[in-house]
């Protein structure tokens, strides 16, 4: 019994105390470790983008950019003098701006946006008389906070900051081989540079253009944080002078080229119909109209108190590829009658489903949530996006063209959804079965198609022919994002296959402008 | 009790199970253990030498009201969130100053409106180890080492619906107990909780007012205090309590937002707690209720245990 007994110990001191010791290890650092992205090296100066085709100005040339001083005038020695004073002075935290704005202009400015919309990405809570008191542009700080960063409002601001990138860009570019005026650096090459010198001419500076024009869309899309982009823009700006990369007037000129393209850009924002797209007085014709044309029980909100329906009108916005007549012509066939052996059969998989969800469904409805509080599914597809064009090294010119061709299409495909959303008006399935929980969370409006679906199916059409070599990789992540709204039991199979499908085509018109813009 | 601790914590990372979870906490804890001569780990009785006590609790926890952040709301989207647990747990007395405990719990949950899906599963295996240390005179001290791992792959971010939260988690508790010849006692206890990153399925998510571009979170590691008066003599113990869990930093839940991982849960909790045990098999109960919090629910939790003590190596002396 004794040998029993002191044979236990040995095992709880070798064993068990260690154990103990790695645990708290584990526990010790609370440090996340999040994907870095390196510093941008372009592959191509994108020499010729200066034909590119913009989206709304007239031409690369509509907005004027002085010319440039001499390299051998006094006034430009002088700033190079400046400029190498400043790098001389580099402060270790200088530096990691440097490094963090080096990863690409487009591809930070793009990530800010997408932050953004994540934080506001907040529903209105109801009020003790069970309303919800809209958000207010006016005082946007103020409980509900100014945007409520949905799908269909997140889509249409990166589509905007992504255009505005584009097409001031596509200026900048012009310009740039026009003058001709060469990187500090090759001018006076006791320029000590912090980050990789190209033969891209240096005036006007493309972070600053890129800097300011994304300030203009983003102040204007996140009234809120004006503060904060400000101090962004500053601290942009100035990291291309601490690396020795820009002089002053290099700078000074890309802000004026990029606010000068994002007033011309907000202009269209202020007239593409989003102001009306809360049309909830226009949700009981919608109602009617579903009924006449065979759905027998319309969607209702199953959120107490019941929430009005997400921007019904949404689709009447325009949209960038296509006109509106063109939204109502890819609307998609019925989906099958209430009650039908088509909805039964897809009414079944998920009964099935919601009795015993396995972990890898539950695992791929959750990494495709994009949910509240996330940067939505347009979001989720602008980073894979703007990862592709990092690992592909493109200039800031070729990507902001892939994010635009996708922002736009995202756009166009939350507009195509949203149409056919408030046109058919079809009950979630959690309505017509109280066995059907969510794992994901409801959202607060019609069923057919699934939004997820027909965004996934845009974006993978769009980077599969940007990125060849990557189709299968984003079909296969389109599928899996459409799949995941069954799993996360909130669709109808024929609501994210319709959906899936409807995406593709709406891609297709964007790719047949990239075929046509010049840049292929 | 570890992992009732665990279980809590998940809970109490959502909101429901928040208010349990200190509650939890403490209540399971304490709750499902208790054998007639044991035994928590956050008390000072001990099982003697090659006894053990073998002990399983249901409890049942509610909350219709939580704390968002520091606001006090319900939510008619979830009406009155419920999680039970059925824990098997092993008290082993290795000495009679040293003591194992180890126990697993199964957790359910659910939602009486809205739409979130139940979740249920085997929660986090926990290994507790007593050591008392100090004994005279009635007073003792005791130091008391506990650990526990998810048992099995359940989801962790889905607040307040998940069993658990996916911590590896390391306790250090120190605890202090008088007990009087009339078998009055006063126990009172710290401990400091480590708890590891987690892995969720998504690859972005929001904490501390930021975007996170990773499947990784950091979780806030914790600390709890407890004190407890009570009364133990032969057959009957019979005790009340007061227990305070907190996190050890982490961020709020955002304006009608769901609770996360992340989220700083704090709560007090008052309770009652009593066994009986005649010979070698004894019940339990307890009760407890959360009177302040934050990011977590107001929970309320009953727990009822029957206890099965016995000799687990034969003693040559008797």
């Amino acid at each position: 019994m004794k040998i029993n007994y002191i044979s236990l110990r040995p095992p709880i001191t070798r064993y068990v105390i260690p154990a103990l010791a790695v645990m708290m290890l584990w526990s010790c650092s609370k440090t996340v470790d999040e994907p870095t992205a390196g510093i941008s090296s372009p592959s191509s100066l994108d020499e010729n983008a200066g034909t590119w085709k913009p989206y709304l100005l007239a031409s690369a040339s509509e907005i004027p950019v002085a010319e440039p001083k001499q390299a051998t005038s006094e006034d430009y020695k002088a700033e190079l003098k400046k400029l190498k004073d400043a790098t001389d002075a580099v402060t270790p935290q200088q530096r990691e701006q440097i490094n963090y704005w080096g990863a690409g202009a487009v591809f930070r400015w793009n990530e800010i946006a997408r932050e953004l919309c994540a934080r506001y990405n907040s529903p209105p809570a109801s009020t003790p008389d069970g309303k919800y008191p809209l958000p207010d542009a006016a005082n946007p700080l103020k409980d509900p906070k100014f945007p409520f960063a949905n799908p269909p409002y997140a889509a249409r601001a990166m589509a905007y900051l992504s255009v505005a990138q584009y097409d001031a860009l596509v200026a900048a570019w012009n310009y740039k081989f026009k003058y001709n005026r060469k990187a500090p650096s090759k001018n006076d090459a006791s320029i000590k540079t912090l980050l990789p010198v190209s033969d891209l001419p240096s005036y006007p500076s493309e972070d600053a253009v890129v800097a300011e024009v994304s300030v203009v869309i983003l102040k204007a899309m996140f009234p809120g944080e004006v503060p904060y982009l400000e101090a962004k823009l500053a601290e942009h700006k100035h990291s291309r002078i601490s690396a020795g990369l820009n002089v002053d007037s290099d700078i000074a000129a890309g802000s004026e080229l990029g606010k000068a393209v994002g007033a011309k850009i907000m202009a269209r924002a202020k007239t593409d119909k989003m102001s009306a797209a809360n049309g909830q007085a226009m949700t009981a014709a919608m109602i009617a109209n579903a009924k006449k044309i065979g759905v027998t029980e319309p969607w209702v909100s199953q959120e107490f108190p019941p929430r009005p329906p997400m921007l019904p009108t949404y689709g009447f916005v325009k949209p960038w590829n296509f006109d509106s007549a063109t939204v109502v012509a890819l609307r998609p066939e019925a989906p099958p009658v209430i009650g039908s052996p088509a909805f039964q059969k897809d009414m079944d998989e998920l009964l099935k489903i919601a009795k015993g969800q396995t972990r890898e469904q539950a695992r791929i409805a959750s990494f495709w949530s994009d949910g509240v509080g996330s940067y939505t599914p347009p979001g989720h597809w602008h980073r894979k996006g703007a990862q592709l064009c990092h690992e592909n090294k493109y200039s800031e010119v070729r990507t902001a063209r892939a994010l635009a061709l996708l922002g736009t299409t995202m756009q166009d495909a939350g507009i195509c959804c949203w149409d056919v959303k408030y046109y058919y008006y079809y009950p979630r399935p959690n309505q017509m079965s109280s066995k059907i929980k969510t794992s994901v969370g409801l959202p607060n409006f019609p069923s057919y198609t699934s939004g997820h679906s027909t965004f996934s199916g845009a974006a993978a059409e769009v980077l599969a022919h940007i990125f060849p070599s990557s189709k299968k990789e984003v079909d296969d992540m389109a599928s899996e994002a459409s799949i995941s709204r069954i799993y996360g039991l909130i669709h109808y199979r024929f609501d994210c296959e319709v959906g899936l499908a409807t995406g593709h085509k709406i891609g297709s018109y964007a790719v047949q402008r990239a075929k046509t813009d010049g840049a292929e | 009790m570890a992992h009732n601790l665990l279980i809590h914590y998940s809970m109490m990372r959502s909101l429901h199970q928040k208010g349990l979870r200190l509650l939890g906490i403490l209540l399971t804890a304490a709750g499902p253990l208790c054998c007639a001569y044991a035994q928590m780990p956050n008390d000072a009785i001990y099982m003697g030498k090659k006894t053990a006590c073998l002990a399983v609790s249901y409890t049942h926890s509610s909350w219709d009201q939580y704390w968002e952040n520091s606001l006090k709301r319900e939510n008619l989207n979830i009406g009155t969130h419920t999680t039970q647990s059925v824990m098997p747990m092993l008290a082993v007395g290795i000495t009679k100053d040293f003591n194992a405990i180890v126990a697993l719990p199964y957790v359910w949950t659910q939602a009486s409106a809205g739409n979130l899906r139940w979740q249920k599963g085997v929660q986090d295996a926990s290994l507790w180890l007593k050591y008392r240390f100090l004994n005279k005179s009635g007073f003792s001290l005791h130091a008391i080492a506990g650990a526990s791992i998810p048992a099995t792959n359940y989801i962790p971010d889905f607040l307040p619906m998940s069993i658990g939260i996916q911590c590896k988690t390391a306790t250090a508790r120190l605890l202090a107990s008088y007990r009087h010849k009339s078998g009055v006692y006063l126990t009172a206890s710290g401990s400091y909780i480590f708890r590891s990153k987690i892995t969720i399925d998504r690859d972005s998510y929001q904490a501390d007012d930021r975007l996170y571009n990773s499947n990784k979170v950091s979780v806030p590691n914790a600390y709890d205090a407890s004190a407890r008066l009570g009364y133990l003599k032969k057959a009957i113990q019979a005790e009340g309590f007061i227990e305070y869990g907190a996190c050890d930093g982490g961020d709020n839940i955002r304006r009608n937002d769901m609770p996360f991982p992340t989220n700083n849960m704090r709560a007090t909790l008052v309770g009652v707690y009593a066994k009986y045990q005649p010979k070698n098999i004894g019940v339990n109960a307890r009760a407890s209720h959360a009177i302040s919090g934050r990011n977590m629910g107001q929970s309320t939790a009953f727990s009822v245990g029957v206890l099965y003590q016995f000799r687990y190596a034969k003693d040559a002396n008797n």
